[in-house]
């Protein structure tokens, strides 16, 4: 176990060290992921100016800024995609180096978007959440998180990032198919937007449009951590949600393996 | 076969890609077509290579060399025919695979591109299981000979070619593989890093009793590390035997070179690319060059030939080396299979 680690923990590190090594990236990912949230905020600042009820969706207008300033975050930590890597890794034929070394390929490339991910976290969305928090507690008069909440937040953004890279593996085998991945990727994104509930929170949504979202594993990458947050499950509802999260996990992981095995006999390397 | 570590019975590989067309109405029209082009990149091969040989296996631009070679390293899958690995097939256990062997790919590295490399070398260390003594005394070697030192701890990335190949190669040689494919191994390197390549391999083939297959273009690393060679065409095994034994079967071939004192006419072209007696005949920028094999002409008959013809200011006798043998078989493939 320790030996895993030390052979995948590699990677990680690497790639939050390398993260902060390239300081252009670095300012450039700031700015457009500001850029991106205040656009956002503003657009739904429009629409609660528009109401007079105060409350949409079951969102107050306060509830509203928490929930667009941490889907956000939460997309951008949790969403550190593979597939672009796979279909660059099959393209110019690299995939070769992780087919003639004892190392599990998915793997590698999970280890790698946890680096990212824990470089996003610090990077600089924890501070952005105390700002929130802040907000919340001033502003809002809520009551600061309770500990078991932050731990359920915590559990269900890790779960959300497994079901989300386990996902993106699925998708980055049709790389292996076509050859050519960018521009499904972004349609991906923006359907994964919609449907994430990054865009909108999925109970603004017709019933059973929710009720569709609930059977897709979309939900569980976004909106399952946010709600948890803002505390908008009651009690036990708050583990179930967890538990869907986990069973998406599992069964994109075996969805992975199953998709992985169909194409490795029909993988092509280029080039050489 | 008993005692084969490399065993491929009838290996075929046939890629199959979409048919393009050519020009933009061909594209419109592949767009609609739907057909498929196949095209055998190896064709029906079948050799065995024993533990520690050092095998060449050559072939001209697009032969199917790497295919065998991603083949033999389980990146590729045959279509038919088997191809076994220390008595695996590699595509079917490619992990345990992976372990027996070390692949460089000249033409691209197999070390992660963002890692420092002396990073990229403790992961290999933990990922094979690589003992800490035996990690220390192959580093040790690898420092030695292949000069590591200097850009132990640069990113892969900002390697030079050379300096890559290097690196490349320790790499796949830190678990110490039983086998080790070398697919242009030296191709882009000054004279300096070929040497100290051909020596790592030389050494390790010695300590290790490595089993090596090795494509290049440059014959001098056949002639300085292997003692069998195999030579395909278009997917086709034209050739298999030791090295002196291509030299006995086809040196005495033998090529002259003319230099004409005025060039021909028309009329006397002709009759050069016509002497007949199995003679080839190559144009040159001021002369030709003419090849023939001694056991059906000798020397003297050729020149006599040639000066009935035409004056020729000045004559090169060449006795065959490697290089015109294997190109002389690469040109005349379809008449040669062996
Ligand atoms: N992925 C592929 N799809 C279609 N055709 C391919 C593919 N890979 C190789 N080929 C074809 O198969 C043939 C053999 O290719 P291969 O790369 O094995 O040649 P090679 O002997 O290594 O040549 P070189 O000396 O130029 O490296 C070539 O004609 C090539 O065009
Ligand atoms: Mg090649």
């Amino acid at each position: 176990m320790t030996r895993f680690f030390r052979i995948y923990w590699t990677f990680a590190s690497n790639q939050i060290k390398s993260n902060f090594v390239y300081k252009g990236r670095f300012y450039l990912f700031i700015i457009r992921k500001f850029l991106g949230m205040f656009i956002y905020y503003y657009l739904w600042m429009a629409v609660y100016a528009g109401t007079s009820s105060g409350s949409i969706g079951g969102f107050t207008r306060g509830e509203m800024v928490l929930y667009v300033f941490l889907s956000y975050t939460v997309s951008d930590i949790v969403m550190v995609g593979i597939s672009s890597e796979i279909g660059k890794d099959v393209l110019d034929g690299s995939v070769a180096l992780n087919l003639v070394k004892p190392v599990n390929y998915r793997l590698y490339l999970t280890f790698q978007s946890l680096g990212v991910m824990i470089y996003r976290v610090v990077v600089p969305s924890v501070f952005i959440w105390i700002g929130l928090e802040i907000y919340k507690v001033t502003e809002l008069g809520m009551p600061v998180i309770r500990p078991l909440s932050l731990l359920c937040f915590l559990v269900s953004m890790l779960l959300s990032f497994f079901v989300y890279v386990f996902f993106d593996y699925c998708f980055g085998m049709l790389a292996f198919v076509t050859t050519y991945i960018f521009g499904m990727n972004i349609m991906k994104n923006a359907a994964l937007n919609l449907l994430s509930g990054k865009l909108a929170p999925v109970s603004f949504f017709p019933p059973v449009i929710q009720e569709i979202f609930s059977f897709l594993p979309f939900t569980a990458m976004t909106y399952v951590p946010v709600m948890i947050y803002l505390g908008k499950y009651p009690g036990a509802e708050v583990l179930g949600q967890l538990g869907k999260q986990a069973f998406w996990a599992v069964a994109l992981y075996l969805a992975g393996s199953l998709l992985w095995k169909k194409i490795e006999k029909r993988i092509v390397v280029l080039g050489g | 076969m008993d005692g084969n570590v490399i065993e491929l019975r009838n290996v075929r590989k046939e890629f199959v890609t979409a048919k393009h067309y050519p020009g933009w109405s061909g594209a419109v029209k592949g767009l609609f077509s739907g057909e498929k082009e196949k095209k055998v990149a190896v064709d029906d091969i079948s050799f065995g290579i024993k533990e520690g040989e050092i095998v060449g296996y050559i072939g001209s631009n697009g032969a199917g060399k790497s295919t065998t070679i991603k083949m033999m390293s389980g990146i590729l899958t045959p279509t038919s025919g088997s191809c076994m690995v220390n008595g695996l097939e590699p595509y079917r256990n490619r992990k345990k695979n992976a372990k027996n062997i070390g692949v460089v790919f000249g033409q691209r590295t197999q070390l992660w591109w963002d890692l420092p490399l002396s990073e990229t070398y403790t992961v290999l260390k933990e990922i094979y299981g690589v003992s800490d003594g035996d990690y220390a005394e192959r580093m040790n070697f690898f420092e030695d000979v292949l000069e590591l030192g200097e850009f132990m701890h640069n990113t892969v990335r900002t390697l030079s070619l050379g300096q890559r190949m290097r690196a490349d190669l320790a790499a796949a040689l830190l678990h110490n593989p039983k086998v080790l494919f070398l697919d242009e191994p030296t191709i882009g390197l000054d004279v300096v890093v070929k040497d100290r390549i051909r020596l790592a391999i030389r050494e390790i083939n010695e300590t290790y009793h490595t089993t090596v297959i090795l494509t290049t273009h440059d014959l001098n690393d056949i002639e300085e590390l292997c003692r069998r060679i195999i030579i395909i065409d278009a997917g086709k095994k034209i050739y298999d035997s030791t090295l002196s034994q291509l030299k006995k079967d086809y040196g005495f071939r033998c090529s002259i070179t003319f230099e004409w004192k005025d060039m021909p006419d028309e009329a006397q072209t002709r009759m050069l690319r016509d002497m007949g007696g199995n003679i080839g005949y190559r144009e040159s920028d001021k002369g030709a060059k003419v090849y023939f094999s001694k056991k059906e002409i000798s020397v003297a008959q050729v020149i006599g030939k040639v000066m009935g013809i035409v004056e020729v200011k000045d004559i090169q006798i060449k006795e065959t080396e490697l290089t015109d043998i294997v190109k002389d078989i690469y040109q005349n493939s379809a008449g040669m299979g062996v």
